[in-house]
């Protein structure tokens, strides 16, 4: 009985460092999540997981993770229409935002909507702000954690992009009364409004993904600043002292040679560095590397690139099924139920899973764990995928897959 | 808004590595009964175990899948590999594969010896071999003596005695073909050579597992019992009341004892002493474990080492009890108490009232 161990990478596999599933629950099989997770501790101290779907059918969904061992699905809710998306979601407090992105410009609802869900199990719309116009498909994501501003990448009626892929830009929309959500500002990358003095700026000669916002993260520790992933634009850093006349601090370009789509800017204060992940977003390896870098912010006019996180090797990984490369990162948002550290940063691969990393010596960062679950059930790409991450304050680590897997809960012991 | 450094201070050392278990004893002792029997057990079911070779006898009777003449998979699912150059070489290769998920997610690693090996320098390579000792952590050396052969080894052979003094669990086998007088004598002589290692005795390699795996250290919050375990009789509350007034304990040139210091110690003169020792007498020093009370530490920190190779020190949270006094425990080969405890106090480490004035 002599069978080949030589297996090569098997997607159906669960590989793991230093992380244990405590549970995994399918959503009712509608496990598909964007990049919308957050967590809130309800009235009744049950803390609630926020999940925004990926695409339609539905719209978000809520489940009770107090026992993290036996998460209970609290209210699942669907989108008015399939040409739109929520993909992305914030909680503060007792409010909700959730973006809406349409597949096509001048559909509604586009922009993002407010609920009460002071009763979980009840989500109350409390407003739309609609962000739709004849050259806008609305929010794709939003950063909402003080209970007063929604920052996001989104378009607006009155912004006409030279370039249709640049349609979404950094908006801040003042929500203190939540019924009322008005514009503080806006800014969007120099040349790409039709109109613009600037020269629009030059495409990616490889992938042109577009110059358009994706995360917009701005923290207490530095309410004058906003840091953006601007997708083909690369990093971004903008004064916002002024909302209404945002000014740029910092651009950190590095595509080309790279092939753009930069995703998240985060800052860690206390060790002067940015996190910035540049989103993999072709299959099988076509867009690599698609990195997460440590950069130098010690003067935030200059940032300098010291080192990339280590990944596996992108010939096994590649070969996995769907997308291998950087994603979202666990973004420590200054709220009270989510882990804060400078120090152990988690990040998503798609089929790599998530990924714990020490950055305690910025230039060598080092991995510390993994959790890469085996292909869910009816995954379409034949592997995991997984898209987002949240530590909470207890510790626990939750994952959720882009297509079907649903939502992971993780003890990591490092 | 806390950061990780306030909350926690650092990351944990003794977590997220992967614990490894080194098997070794003399020819003959029982080493491949005692890993079959061990895999068999539920929670076994993740381990890989590399030995030197699939013998005739070995373990490859289980044998359900053999990718090559190096690496197999057991038909309980473990991994079992053979060392073919060299044992670093074949963490590496396992560790990389495990990454690539080629193998297995192991969550143990069994190493067996030779019967002629020293273990000394299996250790060794898990504290020097950064990349290793960033993913792996030596959990014991488990070292079996046959109970009709083992005194006669002992009285001649060297390596069953260093095996046998650098142990953290002596497993006494095939007690049931040697005479109790046999026993007797046999664990008497391995209590006096080592005196830090639990005693068990097993037949036909049934062991319960729990008496071998997690033995070292798995969290700076380590229980006060689970940290009195680890470091050992030696430095039992009863001997600390002896103090240096307790006799030696000699065997076959093996000396061990414990030297207690009732100041808080100043980590560079620490560093001095043990480096002088290293470079004096380091093959000499067959195992070290201490719990120090350092200067402007608030927990204990943690000191192992094997021969002239020291794992990183490390720092628990908190001491368990009201006795804080440093604790170094030394398993040599010839070396005096005496002669350590006064380069202690030549480098002024032991203050003028501290311990054996």
């Amino acid at each position: 009985m002599s069978v080949s161990l030589d297996v090569g990478s098997q997607a159906d596999r669960t590989l793991s460092l230093n992380m244990t599933l405590l549970s995994h629950h399918e959503l009712d099989g509608f496990g598909g999540v964007g990049e919308g997770v957050a967590m809130q501790v309800a009235r009744d101290g049950r803390r609630i997981m926020w999940l925004a779907h990926e695409s339609a059918p539905k719209n978000f969904t809520a489940v009770d993770v107090s026992d993290p061992r036996a998460p209970k699905m609290v209210v699942q809710t669907d989108l008015p229409h399939a040409q739109m998306r929520s993909n992305s979601l914030e909680v503060s407090g007792d409010i909700l935002a959730v973006a809406y992105q349409t597949k096509q410009w001048g559909v509604k609802p586009a922009g993002f909507e407010l609920f009460d869900i002071s009763t979980p199990e009840k989500p109350k719309s409390i407003v739309q702000f609609d962000a739709s116009g004849p050259y806008s498909r609305g929010a794709h994501c939003l950063w909402f954690v003080d209970g007063e501003t929604v920052h996001m990448a989104c378009g607006a009626a009155d912004f006409q992009p030279r370039d249709p892929k640049d349609d979404q830009i950094y908006r801040i929309i003042d929500v203190r009364n939540p019924t009322k959500p008005a514009e503080l500002g806006r800014w969007w990358y120099p040349g790409t409004r039709e109109g613009d003095s600037a020269p629009p700026p030059r495409r990616m000669p490889v992938f042109d993904s577009g110059y358009r916002v994706h995360n917009s993260n701005i923290y207490p520790a530095r309410p004058d600043r906003a840091y953006i992933g601007y997708i083909d634009g690369g990093a971004v850093v903008l004064d916002i002292a002024d909302k209404a006349n945002p000014k740029l601090v910092a651009n950190w370009r590095h595509s080309p040679p790279n092939t753009g789509f930069t995703h998240t800017v985060m800052p860690l204060f206390e060790s002067n560095l940015l996190i910035v992940t540049d989103e993999c977003t072709k299959d099988d390896g076509a867009d690599w590397p698609k990195m997460t870098w440590v950069v130098d912010n010690r003067d935030e006019t200059n940032p300098v690139p010291i080192a990339t996180f280590p990944l596996p090797p992108v010939e096994v990984f590649a070969k996995r099924g769907g997308r291998f490369g950087s994603h979202n990162l666990h973004e420590n948002p200054p709220v009270k139920c989510a882990h804060q550290s400078e120090r152990i940063i988690l990040a998503t691969f798609f089929n790599g899973g998530v990924r714990a990393y020490d950055v305690a010596n910025p230039y060598q960062p080092k991995e510390v764990a993994y959790f890469v679950p085996g292909a869910p059930k009816l995954s379409p790409k034949g592997s995991v995928q997984i898209n987002d991450v949240y530590w909470d304050d207890r510790g626990v680590v939750f994952c959720v897959d882009r297509f079907a897997g649903g939502l992971y809960a993780l003890e990591m012991k490092i | 808004m806390r950061s990780e450094r306030a909350a926690t201070g650092e990351r944990d050392p003794f977590a997220g590595r992967i614990p490894i278990s080194v098997i070794t004893g003399f020819l003959g002792s029982g080493k491949t009964t005692l890993l079959k029997k061990l895999l068999r057990h539920p929670g076994m079911a993740n381990a890989a175990v590399i030995v030197n070779e699939f013998g005739e006898e070995a373990i490859d009777h289980e044998l359900l899948e053999t990718s090559s003449e190096r690496m197999a998979l057991l038909d309980n699912g473990c991994l079992c590999c053979t060392v073919r150059t060299d044992l670093q070489e074949t963490l590496r290769d396992i560790l990389t594969k495990r990454t690539h998920g080629e193998v297995i997610q192991f969550d143990r690693v069994f190493v067996e010896t030779t019967g002629l090996a020293d273990p000394a320098p299996v250790v060794q390579t898990l504290a020097s071999d950064s990349l290793l000792a960033d993913r792996f952590r030596l959990d014991c050396v488990v070292t079996l003596v046959d109970a009709v052969n083992g005194l006669g080894q002992l009285d001649t052979l060297v390596e069953p005695l260093k095996q046998a003094a650098i142990a953290d669990r002596l497993l006494v086998t095939k007690t049931d073909i040697a005479s109790p007088e046999q026993v007797r004598a046999l664990r008497a002589r391995l209590a006096e050579i080592n005196p830090q290692a639990l005693l068990l005795e097993v037949v036909q390699g049934e062991v319960d597992p729990a008496d071998l795996i997690d033995v070292g250290l798995t969290s700076r919050q380590e229980p006060g019992e689970k940290i009195k375990r680890w470091i050992g009789p030696l430095a039992a509350p009863t001997a600390a009341a002896a103090g240096f007034d307790e006799p030696l304990r000699h065997s076959q040139g093996i000396t061990s004892f414990c030297l207690w210091f009732d100041r808080p110690l100043n980590w560079s003169s620490f560093e001095t002493c043990m480096n002088v020792l290293t470079s004096l007498r380091g093959p000499d020093l067959l195992r070290v474990k201490g719990l120090l009370d350092v200067e402007g530490e608030p927990g204990p920190v943690v000191v192992q080492g094997v021969q002239h190779i020291f794992h990183p020190p490390a720092r628990l949270q908190a001491w368990s009890d009201a006795d804080k006094r440093s604790r170094l425990v030394f398993i040599t080969r010839g070396i005096e108490r005496d002669l350590v405890a006064n380069l202690f106090r030549a480098v002024g480490a032991l203050a003028s009232t501290g311990a054996g004035e």
